[in-house]
């Protein structure tokens, strides 16, 4: 730093002849209308402090007062807007985890969450990326009394976390990378691979296809919370919040004519998906579900001409690679 | 530096820059009207962080949009009052998304969004000393370098003012546009909402900028909080904006002129037909801007600035947010 705070605070009496350094008066601002107390806790925080050391009595030394508010309180215009309106960001990432949580749990964690990961990036696109990581971080591990009286499973705060990554994924897919303009493989390309070929052949999915594994069944909950939302007002829907019981489920989420479209899959065609996102052969991937899978072996060869069929159909293969 | 970038247009009005007419603000909520019905808006105002990183329906849709409308890329994330480095790689985007949309030009504001690597998503004032002025001038004059075109800015609504400043906002504006040969985007609803705030002369504040760089106008609606304005974009442009209006057309001649609604979004029609109204206001027959317009403020407040809950501060109210928010929702099936 050009000068320490307390030299140049000294001088402050001339405004103009010898200001505040502006990074000095940047980081002070920051700090007093971030912090989460308010105004005067953040005027007398140690970040605000090591830029400018004023009381808060004393603030009026750094912002000026206007005829109708005083200095705090027109830090505070700042100060409220800058909470407020990232929470309302994440409400429009997280509607359905806000719904299901209720506006004041959501903010809760909402506002724990800005604090331990402010937005460090240009766009807000960001700003909910490492949000349902910071509520598995601090979900309660402890069995909960309430929430065993509720016939909760102990478990249930994974369910908001798995609530947070489809809706954060749904995201991701809409404004990432699509099969808009390119061409998939198609089921007659795939047909015409000699057998012998086949086997170790790998299937690149396509950039919009994404796998994810849930503990809850959090897609049929999705499914229930956008029909609630979506259903006449003269005939609603009757607005069922329960959390749903445990159960591993799977989803493919993919986007075509750039909608976002969400894929049940049963555990031996994830298994399949999720092998070839890694890199396997046909034939590891086969196994894979093969070991996930009560099918007989001529009921697996049916089901995966058809599952196939079904995703060339829906372009989820970018490309066929042989080694 | 590559001066003939932007000097040999500097002592032209607009730096040359063409006067698109009556635009309006681009938003997720009007793409589906906007891709059926091709209204006869006379040019768009997109957000450029919605679409710099978009490979998704925002972007499909900028782009079928440009390719019948002129289209400008207005910023709220260059942050070039903050002491923190430029971020190349945000200027290098910003660059990609001009040249592919054919950006009739690029505005920001004239304030820092962060410091030490954060990013608050506000528009922040800078002190307005010469400290400031010599640093954002640098900055200005290497983004336009980068950029390849001169960098149009905005006054923001502000909530405070700083014990260090030395100069008035137009002022500053006059000295920095001169001084960066950069153009200005005068927002008349932010000369009122701050002239208002800071008790400040906002008719003064439109005859004292310098009228040859004003390349574009903003028109908004604001909410009145008693004791301050705010920045709201949520509603109708309220007449002593649209006389501020008047006076800044009669002062620099015209300038493309762009509507922003942000809140509370009501129909696309609706927006349309709010920024036609200044046609009214530009007629020579119209009587010219006759006394400063002084909006009803009462004071003092005796509400706190923020009050704490459980160590926590109370969300002001979302109707109550200066610089909206500009996040696209997914569709979603
Ligand atoms: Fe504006």
């Amino acid at each position: 730093m050009p000068q320490s705070s307390a030299q140049n605070d000294s001088a402050e009496s001339q405004p103009g002849v010898n200001p505040r350094p502006l990074d000095l008066v940047e980081r002070w601002m920051q700090s007093v209308i971030t912090h989460p107390a308010g105004v005067a806790a953040g005027i007398a925080s140690d970040a605000a402090q090591a830029a400018i050391p004023v009381s808060p009595d004393e603030v009026e030394r750094v912002v000026t007062r206007s005829q109708a508010l005083d200095s705090i309180e027109r830090l505070g215009v700042y100060a409220n807007a800058y909470y407020a309106r990232l929470l309302e960001c994440l409400r429009d990432v997280f509607p359905i985890v806000a719904r299901t949580l209720g506006e004041e749990l959501f903010d809760h964690f909402a506002l724990g969450y800005l604090q331990k990961y402010p937005s460090q990036s240009y766009t807000l696109c960001e700003l909910g990326a490492r949000f349902a990581q910071f509520l598995d971080e601090t979900r309660p591990t402890e069995p909960d009394a309430a929430a065993a009286e509720a016939g909760l499973s102990p478990d249930w705060p994974r369910f908001v976390v798995d609530l947070a990554r489809l809706e954060w994924t749904v995201g991701q897919v809409y404004d990432g990378p699509g099969m808009e303009n390119r061409q998939g493989v198609l089921a007659d390309a795939l047909a015409a691979i000699p057998p012998d070929r086949w086997l170790a052949a790998r299937l690149q999915l396509a950039p919009c296809v994404r796998l994810l594994l849930f503990r809850y069944p959090v897609n049929d909950f999705y499914t229930k919370m956008r029909a609630i939302d979506r259903a006449d007002d003269d005939d609603p829907i009757e607005d069922d919040l329960a959390i749903p019981r445990p159960e591993e489920t799977y989803v493919a989420l993919s986007r075509r004519d750039y909608v976002v479209r969400r894929y049940p899959l049963a555990k031996p065609q994830y298994a399949l998906l999720a092998a070839f996102e890694s890199g396997a052969t046909v034939e590891a991937a086969i196994a894979a579900a093969a070991a996930d899978c009560d099918l007989s072996d001529d009921e697996l060869a049916v089901a995966l001409h058809r599952w196939f069929a079904d995703w060339t159909a829906d372009q989820f293969f970018l490309s066929v690679a042989f080694d | 530096m590559n001066r003939s970038l932007t000097s040999p247009n500097a002592a032209l009005p607009r730096l040359g820059l063409p006067n698109l007419g009556l635009g309006v603000g681009l938003r997720a909520a009007h793409f589906s009207h906007i891709l059926e019905h091709w209204p006869a808006v006379d040019w768009f105002e997109a957000i450029s962080e919605n679409f710099m990183d978009s490979q998704g329906r925002p972007r499909y849709v900028l782009d079928r949009i440009a390719e019948r409308y002129p289209i400008v890329l207005h910023g709220v994330s260059l942050s070039i009052g903050s002491r923190d480095p430029l971020n190349l790689e945000y200027l290098r985007k910003l660059k990609k998304l001009a040249d592919e949309t054919a950006a009739r030009w690029i505005s920001d504001h004239l304030c820092w969004t962060g410091v030490a690597g954060r990013n608050t998503h506000d528009l922040l004032p800078i002190p307005l000393n010469e400290e400031s002025l010599r640093h954002v001038v640098a900055r200005i004059r290497a983004v336009q370098e980068i950029l390849e075109r001169p960098l149009v800015l905005e006054n923001p609504s502000t909530y405070v003012t700083f014990a260090d400043s030395t100069m008035s906002d137009w002022e500053f504006l006059t000295r920095m546009a001169e001084e960066a040969d950069c153009g200005l985007l005068l927002d008349v609803n932010n000369v009122y909402v701050s002239s208002t705030n800071h008790d400040w002369d906002a008719a003064e504040y439109v005859r004292r900028v310098p009228h040859r760089r004003v390349v574009q106008f903003h028109l908004a609606g604001h909410t009145n909080c008693g004791t301050h304005l705010i920045d709201t974009h949520d509603g109708e442009v309220i007449d002593p904006v649209w006389a501020l209006y008047r006076l800044a057309h009669e002062l620099t001649g015209g300038a493309s002129t762009l509507l922003e609604w942000d809140a509370k979004i009501p129909a696309f029609p609706v927006v349309h037909a709010e920024v036609l109204k200044a046609k009214r206001h530009m007629s020579a027959a119209l009587p010219g801007f006759a006394a400063s317009p002084q909006p009803r403020i009462q004071k003092p407040s005796t509400a706190p600035a923020a009050i704490p809950i459980a160590g926590l501060p109370l969300a002001a109210p979302s109707e109550a947010i200066g610089q909206p928010l500009h996040f696209v929702p997914p569709e979603v099936r």
